[in-house]
């Protein structure tokens, strides 16, 4: 069977289980309120996911998503604080900033050749940095968290047409849609894939290493963007250390869900199913009472367990193959 | 001749445009800031960067063999709580009991090393995406040894004793940072286990071949790399009395930081320990030199975020001039230059 | 059946000239091919076949001759011209993605559909329509990693096939496939050539060459050394052909015998699934046995059981009369020593100095309580740099940066340096020029002279003589012949590994 259908079928029944666990033994969980409200805290961290996921097909990764995602969203704050700008051009210069940040993840992995986890550390610290300057201070020089008062942006935080789901959740499960279109559809999906699967016969076939790598990064990029559009909506204001926690929760659920760190596998699919594993885990220790302080724990070891077990598979998968290939030349010995 | 092997050893020794970056920066901040070149500041400069400093004595060892050990922060993290909870609610603040605790503490730091060495060793696993991961664990165990809460007025002697005693005017985590500088120089240059690091780091399956056992000395790197996290973590609750569940925290990016701009390879098996420390020191002149700017400290993780990838790209046009792929790039006089120089 | 292509010539290489440091490594070949036939191109190793190849796919770039296609003059720069040209190339290390499907892996780079998307239907219908015309047995929506090594193999077939490639150039093919898989490669490659593609056909094993070929071009030591139609095909003439007639009695054979000292290792029906079967066979103290057979034999897996480095299923292997389980560690301490296949790899840290590089082996005379004791390391540096006469004679360069051979002589150092009594040498000049392999040669006299036991891997016919008190030659994991007493000659031992024993030499193949 194909390494990723054993993996999805894995992923997937990890979240069935629980989901039938805490369906069971709770009677809270599986209530409407309850679920639109499970949807609405995951999407944030989703969106950023889905971008992270590109990333990481392409055999790479990045730590800087969160980080981008508080600047994007101080940018519109201070925007929003300090110019005339409509909302539309508000909107369009956050979008710049980003794509700008992606870009320079792009060129430090694709052009300077510096290892993903180092490069995008960098950006990450860059982006905190530049969220700092940007926030908007008192007079006395206090940062102080101003409300954005904007229908338009805190819009963004509200229901969808009229029904109980919130907006960002329709971004969420939309982007992951549209990913999942992107990569299996497009020929540059297919590219991100070869990339991350196998370097140099990607470059054989005449498809760029910098190419993909700028194209990815800046896709993940502008899911921070549209994650900080939501969040800023939701909370009608933004903070100096928005997002910056978010950056592992996203690759965290990229990787539950079975995009693979040694890169070529993985999609949208997995990566929501990830993410929602994580929000239904940290929900149901709610449900259980278990204490706030047990959250990090738990969730971590899952995280730790799955990217061992990912190896542990990828390390069988390839023994069975030489094996296999080993079997079949013992019968060409045995008939000469 | 012996001119050539002299500027060799130096570039050697530190990497010598990290040396011309410090020197730059001390210059420009003596100019900006006389306050800057005196001995008490060059004194708060150690101080303030002896706890990343001796992170990077043990995180070293990882990052020569080709990974990296984020968890530094998560195991001094862990054995801060550990020590101050195990002083405060068993032991009674008495110096006896200190000294167990921080035993205990540092014992913490090697399982949490052993474990990732166990793993590390055994399986291709990006190290980075690892210890990212399990640092979160350990920060949810530190969450809840402290139950989330500020664990502080630590009066115990012995520690108060380590936190705010100075020496010679000299604070006593940095003759700790010393001691261990000193250690882990030796380990690295004058044993086998130090040999068979660079070994491992640049050709492991070489290694293996040679007869070195590539696991254990995996696994004893890790283990190097959980002690220092967790020494450098009982050091920074004995200079605060306290330990809180988020202590720490993103000290591992400064670690990492200083590692890459002190020149240590990120593929393994090229680096040494004093060049990782001139990096710590390089990334505390900056901070300190900014703050007595007026600069608050919020602002320096953007500066760092530039210095390393500015360094790296230094690296990489060096590397793309020395191949000759950057002829376009860096055409000009410093090619005439170097053809000068072959000339003479 | 192809009689109506035959005798056109597509493509023409004359007076291919191409030199490596000083040393012709191709003297005016000539080589052409004709439209719609198998054109085997035999040679030993070093005869200068992969140069040709690599010129011919814009790898290299030639020093001096002329190459038609189709009768126009054409320069091949680099990878595009050649394809362009319809040159392709089937890799042996196979390129393909294993998380893609069939037509994803052949499409990749030239994706059909408008505004970026992919006509995915349209591809896999396109691609099964290629794959229906050959009856390849697979299909265009399965995924690679699901698929066999000879199933991946046709994938690179069909790849190169939807580049409208006239010529394809396959490198030992079959080294990696079943006898069955070979079956189908070669009803493939029958069914290839009726379609009108040439291919251009290297292989060792000359039964299947001698089986599949229309003409065969023999090159020796960069030169034409003949040219034969498939009806003129004798194997003991083209064998001839290979090894060169004009080669004195003296240097092309070599008088054997199994030596009378006392016996340093034994190896007893040594087995490891898949790798190799049985195999049994003495080394004794100041001898060199040689394994040699054609690349996949199991001969380097061999060496790494008996070094530890590899485990195996069952058989014994005896050092100085003692049954020993081997470990790398324990095999070292014991006075074993592995100079493996791929130096790049497995034999040095690019990044060390020699003297650290050499130092790897020697800790357990170095250490004083886990100290180095950093005089003695010098003064072992030094030590080896003079045993190995290492250019530039200086103990603190940087392995990585030395040429090939000097490489090699650092590896050579490692184990130089110790008291050694078994040494097993995988390949040992393979990339390394003329003068540093007559060195290496004269350290393994050495070694055998102090009464160290060598086993020597080669594929190289002229190193196997040059060095062997006694040959083993291995096929497909098996020992198939020893040459212990007499004269054996290079004919033989080509024959022998080749899958022609004995009487069978002078038979033709039908």
């Amino acid at each position: 069977m194909k390494q990723e259908t054993v993996r999805r079928i894995i992923s997937f029944s990890l979240l069935v289980i629980l989901i039938v666990v805490l369906s069971v033994t709770t009677d809270n969980f599986l209530t409407a309120d309850n679920l639109i409200n499970l949807f609405r805290e995951c999407s944030v961290v989703g969106i950023l996911a889905v971008g992270v996921t590109f990333v990481i097909i392409s055999s790479g990764n990045n730590l800087s998503s969160g980080a981008m995602l508080g600047t994007v969203a101080m940018v519109i704050a201070r925007l929003y604080h300090s110019t005339a700008l409509s909302v539309t051009g508000i909107l369009l210069c956050a979008l710049l900033v980003a794509i700008c940040l992606g870009a320079l993840n792009g060129f430090c992995v694709g052009v300077l050749q510096i290892p993903d986890y180092i490069a995008t550390l960098s950006v990450q610290m860059i982006c905190q940095g530049l969220t700092y300057v940007l926030a908007i201070r008192t007079p006395g020089g206090q940062i102080t968290n101003e409300i954005i008062n904007n229908a338009t942006i805190t819009g963004f935080g509200g229901k969808f047409l009229g029904t109980p789901i919130y907006r960002v959740t329709v971004a969420f499960f939309g982007l992951a849609l549209l990913g999942q279109i992107f990569l299996r559809h497009t020929k540059i999906g297919t590219h991100i894939y070869a990339m991350g699967s196998n370097r140099k016969s990607a470059e054989y076939s005449g498809i760029s290493f910098v190419r993909v790598k700028m194209l990815v990064f800046i896709l993940s990029a502008v899911c921070s963007f549209i994650a900080a559009l939501y969040l800023t909506g939701r909370n009608a204001t933004t903070d100096v250390a928005s997002g910056t926690t978010l950056s592992f929760q996203a690759i965290s659920g990229a990787v539950i869900g079975g995009a693979s760190f040694a890169g070529g596998r993985g999609d949208m699919i997995g990566t929501v199913i990830g993410v929602l594993f994580l929000q239904i885990l940290k929900n149901g220790l709610l449900k259980y009472g278990l204490p706030p302080n047990w959250q990090l724990l738990l969730s971590g070891l899952v995280i730790v367990g799955m990217i061992v077990f990912d190896a542990a598979y990828n390390e069988y998968m390839e023994k069975r193959t030489t094996k296999a290939a080993a079997i079949a030349r013992e019968k060409k010995g045995a008939k000469s | 001749m012996s001119e050539n092997k002299k500027s060799f050893d130096i570039k050697k020794l530190f990497g010598n445009t990290r040396i011309i970056v410090l020197l730059v920066m001390m210059a420009f901040f003596t100019i900006m800031r006389p306050r800057f070149f005196t001995y008490g500041n060059f004194v708060n400069i150690m101080y303030a960067v002896t706890l990343i400093a001796i992170m990077i004595c043990g995180a070293m060892f990882a990052v020569l063999l080709g990974g990296i050990d984020r968890t530094v922060s998560g195991n001094a993290a862990l054995s801060g709580a550990i020590m101050c909870v195990l002083i405060s609610q068993k032991f009674n603040y008495s110096n006896g009991g200190a000294i167990i605790a921080i035993l205990i503490a540092l014992g913490g730091g090697l399982l949490s090393g052993l474990f990732h060495g166990l793993i590390m060793s055994r399986f291709k696993i990006p190290a980075f995406l690892l210890t990212l991961s399990t640092n979160e664990v350990l920060y949810g165990i530190v969450q809840i040894i402290t139950g989330n809460q500020l664990i502080n007025n630590l009066n115990c002697e012995l520690t108060n004793y380590i936190g705010s005693t100075r020496w010679l005017g000299i604070p006593v985590p940095v003759y700790v940072l010393l001691l261990c500088f000193i250690i882990g120089y030796i380990i690295l240059n004058h044993t086998v286990y130090g040999r068979q690091i660079y070994s491992v780091g640049g050709n492991r399956e070489a290694s293996e071949l040679s007869g070195i056992p590539t696991r254990r000395v995996i696994i004893i790197a890790y283990m190097m790399s959980g002690l220092m996290g967790a020494l450098s973590g009982i050091m920074l609750s004995c200079q605060n009395q306290q330990a809180s569940a988020s202590q720490a925290k993103n000290y591992e990016n400064n670690v990492l930081a200083a590692i890459v701009v002190g020149g240590v390879s990120s593929k393994g098996g090229s680096g040494t320990l004093q060049g990782a420390m001139l990096g710590a020191l390089l990334i505390g002149v900056m901070e300190n030199g900014l703050r007595l700017m007026g600069i608050p400290s919020i602002y320096h993780d953007l500066a760092k975020g530039i210095i390393i990838i500015f360094v790296l790209a230094l690296d990489m046009m060096a590397i793309a001039r020395r191949s000759g792929l950057a002829r376009g790039i860096f055409s000009g006089r410093k090619k005439e230059k170097k053809e000068a120089v072959a000339s003479e | 059946m192809s009689e109506v292509q035959r005798g056109e010539v597509l493509f023409e290489m004359k007076n291919i000239e191409k030199i490596f440091s000083h040393v012709h490594a191709l003297d005016h070949v000539n080589f052409d091919v004709r439209k719609g036939e198998v054109h085997a191109l035999l040679g030993e190793n070093g005869a200068g076949k992969s140069t040709l190849i690599k010129i011919l796919t814009g790898v290299y770039p030639k020093d001096g001759g002329q190459i038609f296609m189709e009768g126009k003059e054409v320069e091949i720069n680099d990878r595009d011209d050649a394809l362009a040209l319809g040159i392709a190339v089937i890799f042996q290390e196979l390129s393909l993605i294993p998380s893609l499907t069939v037509y994803q892996n052949i499409m990749l780079g030239k994706e059909e559909g408008k505004f970026g998307f992919v006509n995915a239907r349209k591809e896999k219908k396109d691609i099964q329509d290629l794959i229906d015309r050959y009856g390849f047995p697979v299909t265009a929506d399965a995924t690679v990693e699901t698929l066999s090594v000879a199933q991946k193999q046709m994938v690179e077939i069909l790849k190169a096939l939807s580049t409208n490639a006239r010529i394809m150039i396959m490198d030992e093919p079959t080294a990696s496939l079943s006898q069955r898989e070979s079956e189908i490669l070669y009803k493939i490659i029958n069914q290839l050539r009726d379609q009108g593609v040439s291919i251009i056909y290297i292989s060792h094993r000359l039964e299947e060459v001698f089986n599949l070929s229309d003409r065969i071009t023999v090159l020796r030591d960069g030169k034409n050394a003949g040219e034969v139609e498939k009806e003129d095909i004798v194997p003991s003439e083209i064998v001839k052909m290979m090894i060169g007639k004009e080669l004195s009695e003296s240097t092309a054979s070599r008088s054997l015998h199994e030596s009378d000292t006392e016996v340093e290792l034994e190896v007893k029906n040594l087995s490891r699934l898949g790798y190799y079967e049985d195999v049994s066979f003495k080394v004794h103290k100041g001898e060199v046995l040689v394994l040699t057979g054609l690349v996949g034999a199991g001969r380097t897996e061999v060496l790494r059981s008996i070094y530890g480095a590899d485990p195996y299923d069952s058989g014994e292997i005896i050092f100085e009369g003692k049954v020993i389980k081997p470990r790398i560690s324990d095999a070292v301490a014991k006075g074993f020593g592995l100079i493996p296949e791929d130096r790049r790899t497995q034999g040095f840290s690019p990044l060390l100095t020699v003297t650290r590089n050499v130092a790897t082996t020697n800790y357990d005379k170095l250490a004083h309580g886990g100290f180095v004791n950093k005089k003695d390391e010098d003064e072992l540096g030094k030590k080896a740099v003079e045993i190995v006469d290492l250019r530039p004679a200086n103990p603190n360069v940087v392995v990585g940066n030395l040429s090939g051979g000097n490489q090699q002589k650092a590896v050579l150092g490692k184990w130089l340096t110790r008291d050694l009594k078994v040494i097993l040498i995988d390949e040992p000049t393979v990339g390394i020029d003329i003068g540093a392999k007559d060195e290496i040669y004269e350290f393994v006299e050495d070694l055998a002279k102090q009464g160290v036991a060598v086993i020597l891997v080669s594929s190289d016919i002229a190193e196997v003589l040059r060095v062997a008190h006694r040959i083993i030659v291995m096929r497909e994991g098996k020992i198939i012949k020893e040459f212990k007493d007499g004269v054996a000659t290079q004919e033989d031992i080509l024959l022998a590994s080749s899958g022609f024993t004995g009487d069978e030499k002078e038979v033709a193949h039908e």
